[in-house]
């Protein structure tokens, strides 16, 4: 069903757990809907997760540890699964955007020099 | 990680469902808020929050992915392929569970002998709790310590104890249920009120002894086991109340033990349990309640709650010196009193109860399976082997499998979930095989307690045992299915579908594992077939040992007169005229009465002084003693080789006399004929010595074991021992025909003098088997534990050789073309599997010289670097090994050249 979609600027496989542990990080514990929001707003609407693999990508990062999760109540009243940061997934996360940062600039150089 | 994860997922696959359900939802009413919010309807925002996220289903779906589900769906699919693909090789898969069956199931039968001897706790409350009353090394006290109490003893205990919740002391005892006659004996134990309680037994009909029951002069009551109960009474209810006959009293049973009970004593299954105090009515009088030297019972204790058996052994041991002080034997000279007040007590755990059979069998039950740990060994590598030769022929459908994509890692799992299917189903028949082989094995070759009598042992299927054996098979499945299921996946695809391998040699790389598996089989079996040999060679010498008289033909009864309620002063008139009624009886060719039976078990020893003779130490003047009537050597055989024999004469009125063996006259007499000289036997006390004057020389006989060396031993007459003469004895009886065949007719002589004696009976030849039970069992076992590897072995090599026979069908063929003579094909085959042996036989050997030394203790008469045992056993593996290459070595030679040329 999604693949009929238009696919504006869906976050590049493999990015979206650094996204998700860097909003995690910065802004504490979350639910996946806020993750969403915060991503696509922080962006600027650059970003936009899809929605449909977030899900997914929590829990598998919840089993390789790098997430813990609970039940919470929002304010509006809802019950809510909130999820939060270990410091395994802080040390992935030091990992990924190290990497991320490195390809970004791997990539720049070969755009400007090549 | 991801296990537990998924482990945790199957627990509540409900909660997890729902859970996801409830993030889902969450997640769309968001959605829904924001887009309302934004200006949409209801409808439409709900609407497109779906679609932004997709079908709820797919998501979920997508989501569980990472649960144990696909897993376990997997998992399903690799056995359901595991059993495709053996069904498809039945051959194989015969081959591979009956090798695996028959080691596991060795495994299993002597795990569960030595769980059932040594590990399993007793049927009881809290067995942990239970701890036995010693007392440690005596300093300079006289008497028999260690284990065993007297009944003041016991009854100083009781009274005086607060360190245990509960304790009890029991003694066994062989109760007669028949009134004369043929005895029929049946084992008991002799408790005191609190055993039960103690214990937490439940009657399983009636009620148990209690304290209420145990007092002087209480009445005969008995308490009977579950088995027995379940055999004599048909499991009636209506026992209760019933009178039960033991050694001529009539005993009132009031009560049934729970099933699964069967004593504290592990190796004797008590059938019967009478309070302690009725031990007067069934000894007549002559009741060992009030003796203050008369060591019979053993004392248990539960522990109470936080209390450690060293606490509990602690403030035994400050109990001691009022316990022993208020029992003091009143007949002991002063030092040796001084000695028994110094005894002190302690404690040892007995959750396992106590066992002669375990000190006894420990051993050899641990030899035993270390035995069948390397027969497991043989049977892996056998298997190993299979599973190597079938990965070659797998070959191409693994490549296939790899080419259309399948991970090596998945490869690899599929591979060993189909070596553990193969040793599961190895260890079920192995588990059908040991619970049958263990009751055989305890039945016929197995164990024999101290006075030679059955043992019976707990042999259910217990968690421990079953635990045992899914642990073997589970290491075997990774032991033997590794490395062929790691080489299985790293083969190459593209060669392994090119050309389907029509090289002229093979590589031995491939084949190096298998041939290293082969040397291993060998190495091993020759170090279980050594072992094995040394022992056979042990239990032979002993059996065909000579025992200084001639067993043959001689039958040993004992005759019970304690029910007859014969007063003491009449005991040694009817022991004489028992003695000439049966002298009398037709067919009896000689009979005599003695203290001990030879190798019954029992002995008596003590020291002796002999002028000219100086002792090395106080051990040093230690000899054995036996009382003998006149007729004794000559009915069994045992030569006189100077002086003469005891006679009619040599009575408590004449001047004390003794025959002394062999061994005596050689060590205290150094060789010189001692007839008429003096053997002066100390006293337990002084002036207690004796003098006797020796009259006669026997022949040296084995006293109370096959395996010992010749001991001096000293004679004397029955009539001239003193002290109270017990109202049992002792028969030797020689026929002219078979031992058996006397049976009747001494009954018949026993009883025209009193009808209600009991008589055992057992022929001098299962007297001596039953001594040798220990030797028996291990020779029997190794034996065939050596047959059998030797028969896993000889299979392992024939796979081998069959195997590279079928890999070298192209080269063989082309020498044969080529004009090799067949002869020569055959030496190529053989040559290979004589490398082989020959590697193994050298490996082997360093194996052996390391196993012969733990067998060492086991041997008697055969050295453990025995050459001729040697040399059989790497002749026996030569000769099995050709066999086994035989077939393959022909088949090679008889290879036509123009099939193997046109094959493709």
């Amino acid at each position: 069903m999604t693949e009929q979609r238009p696919r504006r600027n869906d976050v590049l496989q493999g990015t979206l757990a650094l996204l998700v542990l860097r909003t995690l990080s910065a802004q504490g514990p979350m639910h996946g809907y806020a993750i969403t929001s915060h991503i696509q707003r922080v962006s600027a609407d650059l970003l936009r997760v899809e929605e449909g693999s977030l899900y997914p990508a929590l829990h598998r990062m919840e089993q390789d540890g790098w997430l813990r999760s609970e039940w919470g109540t929002t304010e509006k009243n809802r019950q809510a699964r909130f999820y939060s940061i270990t410091p395994a997934g802080e040390a992935q996360l030091a990992a990924e955007r190290e990497s991320w940062e490195r390809l970004t600039e791997g990539v720049g150089r070969v755009l400007r020099y090549a | 990680m991801a296990w537990y994860h998924r482990l945790r997922n199957t627990m509540r696959p409900e909660g997890l469902s729902s859970e996801l359900d409830r993030e889902l939802e969450f997640h769309l009413a968001e959605r829904v808020d924001e887009l309302v919010a934004g200006g949409m309807t209801e409808e439409e925002a709900r609407r497109e929050a779906r679609l932004r996220f997709g079908n709820p289903a797919v998501q979920k779906e997508r989501t569980r992915d990472r649960d144990i589900l696909p897993w376990l769906e997997s998992l399903a699919a690799d056995v359901r392929y595991a059993l495709r693909s053996l069904r498809a090789s039945p051959g194989f898969a015969v081959v591979a569970i009956l090798s695996l069956g028959l080691a596991i199931g060795a495994n299993t039968a002597i795990f569960s002998l030595i769980d059932a001897v040594m590990l399993r706790s007793l049927p009881v409350e809290r067995p942990e709790e239970l701890v036995r009353v010693t007392t440690p090394a005596r300093s300079g006290g006289v008497g028999e310590g260690g284990d065993n109490f007297t009944n003041p003893l016991w009854e100083a205990l009781r009274d005086r104890q607060d360190v245990f919740s509960g304790a009890f002391a029991t003694a066994d005892e062989r109760f007669d249920l028949a009134g004369g006659g043929v005895s029929r004996p049946v084992a008991g134990a002799w408790v005191s009120g609190g055993y039960f309680s103690t214990l937490g037994v439940r009657p399983a009909a009636g009620r148990l002894v209690a304290p209420a029951d145990d007092y002087r002069g209480c009445p005969p009551v008995a308490v009977v086991g579950h088995g027995f109960w379940r055999g004599a009474y048909g499991g009636s209810p209506d026992v209760v109340g019933k009178t039960l006959s033991l050694n001529g009293h009539p005993f009132e049973i009031v009560g049934v033990a729970a099933a699964g009970f069967s004593g504290v004593h592990v190796g004797r299954a008590a059938e019967v349990y009478v309070p302690l105090c009725a031990m007067p009515i069934v000894q007549g009088g002559d009741d060992s309640l009030d003796e203050r030297s008369t060591w019979f019972l053993n004392v248990f204790g539960r522990r109470r709650p936080g209390m450690t058996t060293d606490d509990a052994g602690r403030r035994l041991a400050a109990l001691a010196p009022a316990v022993f002080g208020a029992t003091v034997p009143e007949d002991w000279p002063t030092e040796a009193k001084e000695g028994y007040r110094r005894t002190t007590l302690s404690a040892v755990p007995a959750a396992n109860g106590y066992s002669d059979v375990r000190g006894r069998y420990q051993d050899a039950l641990v030899a035993l399976m270390a035995a069948v740990g390397l027969v497991l060994l043989i049977g892996c590598a056998n298997v190993a082997n299979l599973l190597l030769a079938r990965a070659s022929s797998r070959r191409h459908e693994v490549a296939v499998r790899l080419a259309i994509g399948a991970g090596r890692g998945r490869l690899v799992r599929q591979f060993l979930t189909e070596s553990l299917l193969l040793s599961l189903l190895g260890a079920a028949v192995g588990l059908l095989l040991a619970a049958a082989a263990t009751r055989l094995l305890v039945r016929y070759v197995a164990m024999r307690g101290e006075r030679g009598e059955a043992v019976w042992l707990d042999l259910s299927l217990d968690g421990r045992v079953l635990a045992f054996t899914l642990l073997v098979a589970t290491a075997t499945a990774i032991l033997f299915g590794l490395v062929p299921a790691w080489r299985s996946a790293r083969v190459d695809p593209r060669g392994a579908m090119k050309a389907n391998d029509r090289s002229i040699v093979e590589g031995h790389s491939r084949f190096g594992v298998g041939k290293a598996l082969v040397v291993g089989q060998i190495a091993l079996s020759l170090v279980l077939v050594v072992s094995a040999g040394l022992l056979l060679g042990t239990f032979r010498r002993l059996a065909t040992l000579d025992p200084g008289f001639e067993p043959g033909g001689v039958l040993l009864a004992s005759v019970d007169m304690g029910n007859a309620g014969i007063p003491e002063e009449a005991v040694p008139r009817v022991k004489r005229e028992i003695l000439e009624r049966v002298r009398a009886a037709p067919g009896v060719e000689s009979a005599s009465a003695s203290v001990f039976t030879p190798l019954s078990g029992g002995g008596w020893n003590g020291m002796v002084e002999v002028d000219g003779y100086t002792p090395a130490s106080p051990l040093d003047a230690e000899v054995f003693f036996n009382g003998v009537s006149d007729g004794f050597f000559a009915t069994l055989g045992a030569a006189l080789l100077a002086g003469r024999d005891f006679d009619e004469g040599d009575g408590a009125e004449s001047p004390p006399v003794a025959i002394v063996n062999e061994s005596f006259m050689k060590k205290f007499f150094h060789g010189a004929n001692p007839v008429g000289r003096r053997v002066t036997i100390k006293g337990l006390f002084a002036g207690d010595d004796e003098v006797l004057q020796v009259v006669g020389v026997v022949r040296d006989t084995k006293y109370r074991s096959m395996r010992e060396e010749p001991e001096p031993l000293v004679f004397r007459p029955l009539g001239q021992l003193g002290g109270p003469d017990r109202p049992s004895l002792e028969l030797e009886l020689r026929g002219r025909g078979a031992a058996s065949a006397l049976v009747r007719t001494v009954t018949g002589a026993v009883g025209e003098v009193n009808g209600s004696f009991s008589i055992r009976y057992r022929t001098l030849e299962s007297q001596m088997d039953a001594s040798l039970a220990r030797e028996r069992m291990l020779a029997t076992l190794s034996g065939l534990f050596g047959g059998l590897a030797l028969l896993l072995a000889a299979v392992g090599l024939y796979g081998t050789m069959a195997y590279s026979v079928a890999r070298r069908r192209n080269e063989i063929g082309i020498r044969i073309a080529l004009g090799a003579a067949r002869a020569r094909v055959m030496r190529l085959v053989l040559g290979e599997a004589g490398r082989l042996l020959v590697a193994g036989l050298l490996l082997g050997g360093a194996g052996a010289l390391v196993a012969t030394r733990w067998v060492a203790p086991f041997l008697f008469g055969v050295a453990p670097s025995d050459p001729a045992t040697w040399a059989i056993s790497a002749l026996a593996l030569a000769a099995v090994s050709v066999a086994a290459c035989a077939l393959p070595a022909w088949r090679a030679a008889r290879l036509d050249p123009n099939a193997v040329l046109r094959a493709e």
